[in-house]
């Protein structure tokens, strides 16, 4: 009997895979691994300790940053995924239309536009309405994630719905239901799972930004990357490591709530 | 209704100059400001202050260009102060007769980039030379021949940290030259001397703090700052001024053109010319800080570090060096990329 092509009966196979997942980790193990040094460095062990973990914990400039970005991930993610529920909505409850690529690409355009570009862009344009208005306050930074984190919503909202039998809704509206009633009662808790896991992906993604972040940023406003990237001018201090690790673990969390969101029922 | 509103109205402005006399924020290096020095300042003069980092000159200086920033105090790299005194992005806040003027170096007081110190104040400054752990070589350090034309003992054991700027100019000043030269012939020499030591080198990489602590290498062009923190882990390492020459850098703080809490940022120039205050910058971030009397409210540590004290006979071989005109940096860049093969 002929057996089928299997990409694990090549050979080298598992050689492969393992060097794979050691290149993809290790980094990430050792900055965990050293998070909890007791000495000041980033290479050199020194025993076992919490010390860093209390130093960030206490340090008001990571607790400031730490509380603003969350209240930007928040934010963010509640706008996007409003808005990208809407747009799936509106690029597949239909027929083709035309200039469909189009408008898929368009609202996918921040995930293909080097993100450098979009920070200069919004530097410029944000400055000038800054000048204009006089308000430097944390909504730049809230608009401009949430623009940034539309196609990552949109993207896990558009799969669901397509995947979601439109016989359902043609019932109810058999039935008699409404629109109103069709979306309420049928197509929203069906796209629930979706919307939950775009607006976690939303969360994460405005979580972790830097380089838009830096550019938009006014007079006290570091987030927490922004400010763990201004720790890298000196001696890294583990005290980066332990705050890598605490968002590495958050973004692990997230991550592990989106696959189980996304998995169930399909 | 219309009471209300002017009442309103009135309590707003009142909030909004309230606002504005408590309020100075200040942009600067990431990692760079000690907690204690704005807590002290806060106590004092009971303003609040903002810290908001950035990690590059460049990243800075578009950010403050664009406008709106919201930032008073920024503490540009001596090479960007005439890139911002030339934008008009900095006021003259009338550094010389402030209380404390009389505080800053000789040394510092009348610098190329800043004559007079009529826009900026010293912050912190620093130097590039060379790092050798002396347990391997126990010779004369106080030369570029050190990673240039290594001695035996630490041949395959040198590092060069990968900053064109830094290495072309030790190297210009090596061969008896000028940094930003022109000249063909010195640049050749300076070329023929980079090439001819590579294949002496071990490495050219970042980071050797840790290296140098680990003695995973002997010696490394290097900064005194991170050379400092390594003699603290491994004591055989030492630091050296190349007497041919070495780059100096200075941080300066000074008042953005467009900052909104004036009077407050002036005092805090004033405040961090005062030495004590200017010893808690360098406590922190462990540069020197160009304040004369600091010494004495520095941590023991560093009150007599060979890495933050120049010593007398090599102070003249320090000298500032900066972005070069687009003629020169080309040379570098092609004798750099040639360097990088």
């Amino acid at each position: 009997m002929a057996r089928g092509f299997s990409v694990t009966s090549l050979p080298g196979f598992a050689a492969i895979a393992i060097t794979s997942f050691v290149l993809l980790y290790a980094p990430i193990l050792t900055m965990v691994i050293y998070s909890f040094n007791a000495s000041e460095s980033v290479a050199l062990w020194g025993g076992f300790s919490l010390r860093w973990y209390t130093a960030a914990w206490e340090n008001t400039q990571v607790q400031e940053a730490t509380i603003r970005s969350l209240v930007i991930a928040v934010s963010a993610a509640l706008i996007s995924t409003t808005v990208a529920t809407m747009a799936a909505l509106g690029t597949t409850r239909r027929g083709r239309f035309k200039g469909q690529t189009l408008i898929y690409v368009m609202i996918n355009q921040p995930l293909m536009v080097p993100e450098i570009v979009t920070a200069v862009a919004l530097l410029i344009f944000f400055a000038a309405i800054k000048v204009a208005t006089g308000y430097t306050g944390l909504a730049y930074l809230i608009l401009a994630h949430s623009a940034f984190c539309v196609p990552f919503a949109y993207l896990p909202i558009r799969a669901r719905l397509e995947g979601m039998d439109l016989a359902l809704e043609t019932a109810a509206a058999d039935l008699y239901a409404t629109p109103w009633q069709t979306f309420r009662r049928v197509t929203l808790p069906l796209m629930g799972p979706g919307i939950a896991a775009g607006a976690m992906l939303a969360f994460v993604i405005s979580l972790d930004d830097v380089i838009i972040t830096e550019f938009v940023k006014s007079a006290g406003q570091d987030t927490l990357p922004t400010y763990m990237l201004g720790q890298l001018r000196r001696a890294v201090t583990p005290e980066v490591n332990a705050i890598s690790t605490a968002l590495l673990a958050l973004t692990v969390i997230l991550l592990t709530a989106f696959f189980l969101l996304t998995r169930r029922r399909d | 209704m219309k009471r209300l509103c002017t009442t309103t109205l009135a309590a707003m402005a009142l909030a909004g100059a309230a606002h504005a006399e408590g309020e100075l924020n200040i942009y600067n290096w990431g990692n760079y400001t000690n907690p204690d020095l704005i807590k002290k300042f806060e106590e004092t003069y009971d303003i609040k202050v903002t810290i908001t980092d950035y990690d590059s000159n460049t990243t800075a200086l578009a950010k403050v260009e664009a406008g709106g920033h919201g930032f008073d105090i920024v503490v540009p790299s001596h090479s960007y102060i005439p890139i911002y005194v030339e934008k008009g992005l900095l006021m003259k806040p009338g550094i010389p007769e402030m209380e404390n003027y009389g505080n800053i170096s000789d040394q510092w007081r009348n610098v190329d980039w800043d004559p007079n110190r009529e826009y900026s104040v010293p912050w912190q400054w620093g130097t590039t030379g060379v790092a050798v752990n002396t347990s391997v070589y126990s010779g004369d350090i106080n030369t570029s021949a050190i990673w240039l034309e290594p001695p035996a003992e630490l041949v395959g054991k040198v590092n060069v940290v990968p900053e064109m700027q830094d290495v072309m100019n030790l190297a210009l000043f090596y061969v008896g030259g000028e940094p930003c030269t022109t000249d063909r012939e010195v640049l050749k020499k300076a070329r023929d001397v980079l090439v001819a030591a590579k294949p002496n080198w071990m490495s050219m990489d970042y980071g050797m703090t840790e290296k140098l602590s680990n003695s995973d290498v002997m010696a490394s062009v290097n900064w005194n700052g991170s050379t400092f923190r390594a003699r603290i882990n491994n004591p055989d390492v030492a630091y050296g001024y190349p007497k041919e020459g070495y780059p100096v850098w200075m941080d300066s703080a000074a008042i953005l053109s467009d900052a909104q809490n004036v009077d407050n940022a002036k005092l805090f120039l004033n405040f961090i010319m005062d030495p004590e205050n200017a010893a808690l910058i360098s406590a922190f971030a462990r540069y020197a800080n160009g304040i004369d009397g600091s010494e004495a409210f520095m941590p023991e540590d560093m009150k007599t570090a060979p890495e933050i004290v120049v010593p007398e006979e090599l102070k003249a071989a320090g000298k500032f060096t900066g972005a070069c005109p687009a003629e020169a940096q080309e040379f570098y860049t092609a004798i750099w990329t040639e360097l990088q093969k």
